[in-house]
Order: C-alpha cells, then sequence, then structure tokens
C-alpha cells in the first residue's frame, strides 16, 4: 500500500440518532486515483456515511482527514471547498436551462457579470478530457438521463472536486449507458481523482471498483480488494449469509392462455398515448417478464389490465371474461392482484396503521367483516398472520406503517396481494429497493406460485431478475411491444437492445 | 443555528401537552393585549372562567353553546378524516334552520308537537345535506376544488336568508325588522334540564359524536374514509369507491351542520332572523383540527369553546370590556394553538 497518498481518511466514525445508531466505528481510507465501492444493503448506513462526508450530518464521533490533514466538514459548502463532490441519485439540475447555465448556477465568486466564454471554455476542456460529451447549449430537458448524470458529474468536477461521492448512479441508467458510465470513471481515476462508489450491485462492483468496503447494520465488516474476493464472498459480508443467486426453475410446458390483452392503447392523464395497440397473452402458470426502461408504458398497461386506467381502445380478456375497463373490485375479485411500483404512492395508506394496511384487500369480505361493521379483531388476527407468515419485522402492528422499512413494507404488500390466492399477480418491480434477502425471498414466492399453476406478469429493470424468474420475456419500447422472447434462448444483451427500441431480426 | 428536525412519531403525552402548553402561552399573549387595553388581565381571565363555568347555571349556558359546535364539529371530523374540506357548515347550518323553520311558520301552530318537530328535524338534515352535496358533486364529476364552493355556498345562503327575512317570510308585525313570526310551542326542542336552556338538541349533539365515532372507527365505511383520507390513490387501487364515498360523507357533514342550525332556532331562537350564529360553522373547523379529528376529544373541545363563547358574552357586561377583547383572546389562545402544531411533526433543533 502506498502510505501517506490518502485522499481522505475518516476515522472511528460512529453516528446516533436518536432511535438508532446509523453509524459505528468506521474506518475508511480512500487512496489517490482509486475507485473504492461502498456496498451495502440499504439500511446498511451507506448514505449517512455519504451525508457525513458531505457536511449534511456531523458526526458524533471520529475524524476525518483530507490529504492527510484534519477537517471538520460542517456544510455541503465545506465538502465543495475541501474538493468533494458528491453525485446525488436524483439530479439536482433546472430542466429549462441549458447545460452551461447549470454549471454557473452553483458557481460561486462569479462577480456580477458572468464571462460566460470563459467558463464555457473550460467546460469543454473537461468534457474532452473525461469524453463528458455533452453540448453546452443543449437544454436539460433535452437530454437523456444518462446525459443529465454527465451533466451533474461536469459540474462537480468544475468545481474542482479531487474527490467524487457517486449514490447509487447506475440506479438510473439503462445497461447500455452503464458501461460508459464505468468509463468516465476509469478516466478520472487515471488522471488521479478519487472516486467513492455507493451501490448495492454486485456485478458493477466487480466491473468497476478497485476496493471495495462492505457496510452492514452500521459497521464496516470488510475493505478488500476486487482481485482478493469474488462476488458470492461479498455478498455473504453484506447479508451475513450465503445468498442464492441463481434459480431452479421447474420445466413447465403451458398451452393455455389466462389473459390475452388484445390490440389494447391507453392514454395518460394528459391525453398522450403511453400504449399504443399492445396484443399480448399470459398463459396459465407462466411468468411473464415485461422488461423496458421506467417510462416506456408498462406502468400503464398493467393499470388498465387491472382497471385502474382507461383502456381506450382494445378488448382485456380474463380467464374467457371480457374485463375491459370493468372496476378494480370487480377484476380483483375475478382473480388479478397487483403489486403496484410505487408502493406508499399507491399500494399503501403511510400514515394508517400496519392492521389497516395489511386487510386494504380483504376487509369487504365476509371473514372480514358483515354487512356493514369491519371486525378489527380478524383484522389484528389476519394481520399477525401476515407479519409471522413472511417475516416482516415490525414493532407495532398498530403503529403507522411509514415507520417500518422499505423492505418490510413491501414483504407486507407482497403478503397481502399474494394471500388473496389470485389466479394472476402483476407485480411491478417487486424487489426495487430491498435487501439481498428480501429479494431473494420475493423471487423464491413468485417461482412458488408458478408451480401452484398460478400465473404471474414481473415487470422489472433488473434483467438478471427477469431473465432469472421470467418464462417469457416482452420488452416494452414507447408503448409498443418490441418482442416477446423466450427467456431461455435468450441473452442479456439482446434484451437491453431490444429496451432501446431494436427489434429482432428473426422476427 | 437553529432548525427544524422531522419527528419520526409523536407521542400520547405531546399530543395532549402541546396543545396545552401553547393554550397558556395563547394565553398569557393575551393577558399582554388585555394590560395595553388598560384591564386588569387576571380580572379578566378570572371572571372569564366563572362566567363559563362557574356554576351550574353559567356552566348550562356553555353547554348551549357547546351543542351547535359539538354537532357541526362531528360532521367536519368525518369529512376531514377523507381530506375533503367543508368549510361550508356556515351555509349548511343556515340552511338547515331555513328548511326547518318552513314548517314551524307555515304549518298550522296546533300541529302536533312530535310530528311538527320530526319534520323540522328532518328539515334541518336535509337543508344542510343539499347544500353539502352540491359542491360533493361539483367535486367528484368536475373536479372543482371544494373549499371554495364550499366558501361561496356560505354567501349564497346567507342571501337566501337575507331574501326571505326581509321578504315573504318577515313577520308583518315585526316593525320592518327581519324577523320571523315566533315558533309556536310545538316548533320548540323541549328542555331537558330545568331552570336552564339546554335542550333535546344536546341530547342529538352526543349522539351525533359518538355515531361519528362508531362509523369512523368500527365500520366498513369508516375504514373506507380513513384509507380515502390519507391516501386516494390507495383507495382507487384498493377497489374503494372514492366518488360514492365523498358525496355520502359530505351529506353526512352537511346534514348535522344543518341539524345544528335546526337546533338553534327550535331551541335556542324560538323564530328565524338573519343573526342565528351561523359562525359556529367556522368555530367548529378549528374545534376539529384542535381535536385532532378525534371525535372523543371533541367533546373537551366544543365545551372549551363554548366556554368562551358564553363567558366572552357575559364578561361584556360584568366588565365593561368590548365583545372585541373576547375575540382578541380567542384569536390569540387560537392561533398559539394552530401554530404550535408544527411542533407534533418536527421538532426545534440546534446546530453549531
Amino acid at each position: 500500500m502506498r502510505n501517506n497518498s490518502f485522499a481522505l481518511k475518516a476515522v472511528n466514525i460512529t453516528k446516533k440518532f436518536p432511535e438508532t445508531i446509523a453509524n459505528e466505528g468506521i474506518n475508511f481510507f480512500l487512496e489517490k486515483g482509486e475507485i473504492h465501492a461502498l456496498l451495502g444493503e440499504n439500511g446498511a448506513g451507506k448514505t449517512t456515511f455519504m451525508n457525513i462526508l458531505y457536511g449534511i450530518y456531523m458526526p458524533t464521533e471520529g475524524e476525518i482527514y483530507i490529504n492527510n490533514k484534519k477537517v471538520d466538514i460542517k456544510s455541503p459548502l465545506d465538502a465543495i471547498n475541501l474538493g468533494i463532490g458528491m453525485i446525488h441519485q436524483h439530479f439536482m439540475l433546472v430542466d429549462s436551462l441549458t447545460v452551461l447555465e447549470n454549471v454557473i448556477l452553483g458557481l460561486k465568486n462569479q462577480g456580477f457579470v458572468v464571462d460566460k466564454k470563459k467558463i464555457e471554455k473550460r467546460l469543454k476542456e473537461i468534457s474532452e478530457l473525461y469524453a463528458l460529451d455533452v453540448s453546452p447549449d443543449a437544454k436539460i430537458w433535452q437530454l437523456s438521463v444518462g446525459e443529465q448524470q454527465k451533466v451533474e458529474i461536469i459540474k462537480v468536477l468544475f468545481r474542482g472536486a479531487d474527490i467524487l461521492i457517486l449514490d447509487e448512479p447506475t440506479a438510473v441508467l439503462r445497461p447500455q449507458e452503464t458501461e460508459p458510465l464505468f468509463d468516465i470513471l476509469r478516466k478520472m481515476k487515471n488522471d488521479g481523482k478519487s472516486i467513492i462508489f455507493i451501490t448495492h450491485k454486485l456485478d458493477e462492483v466487480m466491473a468497476v471498483a478497485d476496493k471495495i468496503s462492505v457496510l452492514r447494520k452500521g459497521k464496516l465488516i470488510e475493505t478488500v480488494d476486487k482481485s482478493q474476493t469474488t462476488k458470492e464472498s461479498l455478498a455473504e459480508m453484506m447479508v451475513g449469509r450465503a445468498v442464492l443467486f441463481d434459480f431452479y426453475k421447474k420445466d413447465k410446458h403451458n398451452k393455455e392462455n389466462l389473459l390475452e390483452i388484445h390490440n389494447v392503447s391507453v392514454d395518460s392523464e394528459s391525453g398522450i398515448r403511453v400504449v399504443d395497440n399492445v396484443t399480448l397473452n399470459v398463459k396459465k402458470g407462466e411468468i411473464l417478464g415485461i422488461a423496458g426502461i421506467s417510462g416506456n408504458g408498462q406502468q400503464e398497461l398493467v393499470q388498465a389490465v387491472v382497471g385502474f386506467r382507461k383502456v381506450k381502445n382494445g378488448k382485456v380478456v380474463f380467464d374467457g371474461l371480457d374485463i375491459t375497463n370493468k372496476s378494480v373490485r370487480f377484476i380483483t375479485q375475478k382473480g388479478i392482484n397487483y403489486i403496484p411500483a410505487d408502493r406508499v404512492g399507491m399500494g399503501l395508506a403511510p400514515n394508517l396503521s400496519c392492521v389497516d394496511n395489511a386487510i386494504m384487500r380483504n376487509y369487504y369480505k365476509k371473514k372480514m367483516s358483515s354487512n356493514f361493521i369491519l371486525n378489527y379483531k380478524k383484522a389484528v388476527e389476519y394481520t399477525i398472520k401476515i407479519v409471522d407468515m413472511f417475516n416482516v419485522a415490525v414493532a407495532d402492528i398498530f403503529k403507522p406503517i411509514k415507520l417500518l422499512s422499505g423492505g418490510n413494507m413491501q414483504k407486507l404488500l407482497f403478503a397481502r396481494e399474494l394471500l388473496e390466492n389470485p389466479k394472476l399477480l402483476i407485480a411491478s418491480y417487486p424487489t426495487r429497493g430491498l435487501d439481498l434477502i428480501s429479494t431473494e425471498f420475493v423471487r423464491k414466492q413468485m417461482l412458488k406460485v408458478r408451480d401452484e399453476d398460478m400465473s404471474v406478469i414481473l415487470i422489472s429493470e433488473d434483467l438478471d431478475e427477469i431473465l432469472s424468474i421470467s418464462d417469457r420475456i416482452a420488452v416494452m419500447h414507447r408503448g409498443s411491444i418490441v418482442g416477446v422472447v423466450d427467456a431461455k434462448n435468450v441473452d442479456k444483451n439482446t434484451i437491453g437492445l431490444m429496451m432501446g427500441g431494436d427489434r429482432l431480426k428473426d422476427e | 443555528m437553529l432548525y427544524f428536525e422531522k419527528r419520526k412519531s409523536v407521542s400520547k403525552g405531546l399530543k395532549i401537552s402541546i396543545p396545552l402548553v401553547s393554550l397558556i402561552i395563547g394565553v398569557l399573549f393575551g393577558a399582554l393585549a388585555i394590560a395595553i387595553v388598560g384591564i386588569n388581565p387576571y380580572d379578566v381571565y378570572k371572571s372569564l372562567f366563572l362566567s363559563a363555568f362557574g356554576s351550574w347555571y353559567v356552566f348550562s349556558e356553555t353547554l348551549v353553546s357547546a351543542t351547535p359546535l359539538l354537532l357541526i364539529t362531528a360532521g367536519l371530523i368525518l369529512v376531514f378524516k377523507m381530506g375533503v374540506w367543508n368549510i361550508g357548515a356556515y351555509g349548511q347550518y343556515i340552511m338547515g334552520a331555513i328548511f326547518s323553520s318552513y314548517f314551524a311558520i307555515f304549518l298550522p301552530p296546533d300541529t302536533s308537537k312530535p310530528l311538527m318537530l320530526l319534520l323540522m328535524f328532518f328539515g334541518g338534515l336535509i337543508g344542510g345535506a343539499i347544500w353539502a352535496i352540491i359542491p360533493a358533486i361539483l367535486k367528484v364529476f368536475w373536479e372543482v376544488n371544494e373549499v371554495i364552493t364550499t366558501l361561496l355556498l356560505n354567501y349564497i345562503a346567507l342571501y337566501v336568508l337575507k331574501f326571505l327575512m326581509y321578504g315573504s317570510w318577515r313577520n308583518p308585525t315585526s316593525y320592518g325588522f327581519p324577523l320571523s313570526k315566533p315558533f309556536p310551542d310545538s316548533a320548540q326542542l323541549p328542555i331537558i334540564f330545568s331552570h336552564t336552556r339546554i335542550t333535546l338538541g344536546f341530547v342529538f349533539a352526543v349522539i351525533a359524536v359518538l355515531l361519528i365515532w362508531f362509523l369512523i372507527s368500527k365500520t366498513k365505511f369508516g375504514y373506507e374514509v380513513r384509507v380515502i383520507g390519507d391516501n386516494p390513490t390507495a383507495a382507487k387501487y384498493a377497489g374503494i369507491n372514492v366518488n360514492k364515498n365523498i358525496i355520502i360523507a359530505m351529506a353526512i357533514s352537511g346534514a348535522l351542520a344543518g341539524l345544528a342550525g335546526m337546533v338553534q332556532v327550535s331551541g335556542i331562537i324560538h323564530f328565524l332572523q338573519v343573526k342565528i350564529n351561523a359562525n359556529y360553522g367556522y368555530t367548529s373547523i378549528i374545534v376539529a383540527w384542535i381535536s385532532y379529528l378525534n371525535p372523543v376529544m371533541c367533546f373537551i373541545t366544543s365545551v372549551l369553546f363554548g366556554g368562551l363563547e358564553s363567558g366572552g358574552y357575559s364578561i361584556q357586561i360584568s366588565m365593561r370590556v368590548s365583545y372585541g377583547i373576547v375575540g382578541l383572546i380567542e384569536s390569540i389562545a387560537l392561533f398559539s394553538i394552530v401554530g404550535a402544531q408544527i411542533f407534533l411533526n418536527y421538532k426545534l433543533r440546534w446546530r453549531k
């Protein structure tokens, strides 16, 4: 190890909150010119630690050294002045301004008149140096997500950052955009910049990081060189036990259609066509994956199927019954349950108790209530059953559900829909934001119900998930189905290309 | 630097102590205002308290003022729980009073008392309900904001009342005053405690609050109301008929406000006039909030506000202060209680 070349040293960092200890005795050393991945599940304390480095939180204990000098980072401004730049997961850009204007926005000491020419020249230098090719005059809203991310990186570099913190930078990107981002990171590394890369995706860590620190439950478990570790051992460090990556799928041959979507079109609230003439079938006992970059009509399509949105044209037939534009309740009672992508926004009532949320699908049914009165005793029993069966970590089922972690909320929601024993389960991003154990659990459950001849529509951006679980995969792009492929005979790259709109040649 | 930090959860103790502490602060500020006018604040407060709670008789007057507050607040709690902002209790109260007064004024005075009161009872309910269903329908089918429609309907109700009082419903022998003819005995709610003005209306009020408590916490409808109130999208997703529930809840809320109007004209005023204390409709909005939309809490808050109302009237006379001072005390108290609500969700912290 090259001594004295630490860009950043965080020694014995502890951060206590009234209810929890988010970070405990973390020793983190970042060398100059390295990409250091900070790996951990949700709630492991990654974000807290980053916020400490960026001056949003002050550590309860511990010291931070930048270039071997002890520093006190009291605010993001301090952090910027010390050469620390943060690229947030959600971009901090003004949509209606140009790239150049966005770069100027945060600059200090510009005087009254801004020398645009000078800034533009510097911006071009930075762009060329790191292959961050975006036009300075383009408006932000015209740019793709990947390009917007580049603007964020430029902004940070422009302010003279030598240490870059990227918070789950690939979460918003298409698979094709990930590799170019990694190239940029490597270029910056070769130029002597130090990069902290926060993620929970193991493949990415293995692809780009030099060193990896694993956080679990607020503690830094271990820092390892990439060359001396494997994906499996990292996962074990993250979770505390071995994790299953490949699932065994029974071979099944299903012929009979359970759901038939005939030429369905759906419009958004503002009247724009978001699903255009889609025809799709789901067979009995199969898992149909719908792949696509989010916002390409997947949500709207399934929401139209479950009655949440109007079908503009076309027909939806379920189990031999026309369910086009029937009410949500009618369709659920016929046997379709839906796990929405937006859990807190759509699937749950966050301020109501776990009990109230657990019974959302069956409070009106005979077992839960008479004509008018709701039997809360039964509701509580039912909630306890769900919590026990699905290992939902909950302190008090009468407290608002928003107090649960994202993973536990998802488990409760997933359980609630699954226990209705639907014929078809539609799951939108069921594992998004879940930790590895919960993810594994949810995937296993979907495979289990498939074996019981339940059908599943799985919407996901995670290609590994789609490929490992689905029987067939439909790819959506701009509201249309680009193609439907057999999951056994397709690779990630092909699906990735289809997600970008490329049709299969031999179809 | 001082800054606000969001609380994760709110303890029961906090829920009670925050409004209490803020009420005390409000009282202190009120004292300051009274002192500026040159009156001894201690005397005013003491007199105010004694005039509201000092004897059985003054307390009975407090309950008389609390009666319409209880009725209206019960209904408001229901709609506020579902996130529908009915600001129109004022107008619904007036319409309830008008509808029920129709029978008192135009039926023969010797109509049997039970029949007369029954007609007036339903008149009040229906009058208020109609005035609340109109904005509910506008909201549900045309997405018209109910805050605006309910508020504007208040003015329409007031002018309908004025129109009647200066027009065809005016008592020809009232020397031009905008009053109806007095209600016959058959149209007056019976008094349930002798030597007080507490009428059967108080019983209606208690039943209404209990009914709303039962609806919200024990029934399917109440469950749906709570889900809609917390997350309308989730409600729709769960297959709840949001529109139907909004109309039903608004109708209930309006009906109870209308009943309050009926109880006031039939039980207390005994004729219809322009001034029928419709301001209870606005006060109840605050009562509902200070009760944390909890029907049981609203018993306490309604009585407190009833006391402020009735005590305030008395001290005008006994202390020779203008009603403006009473209004001032009331407003400052409200301001601090409502303002302190932020501390329920946030705590103040100090950071270097």
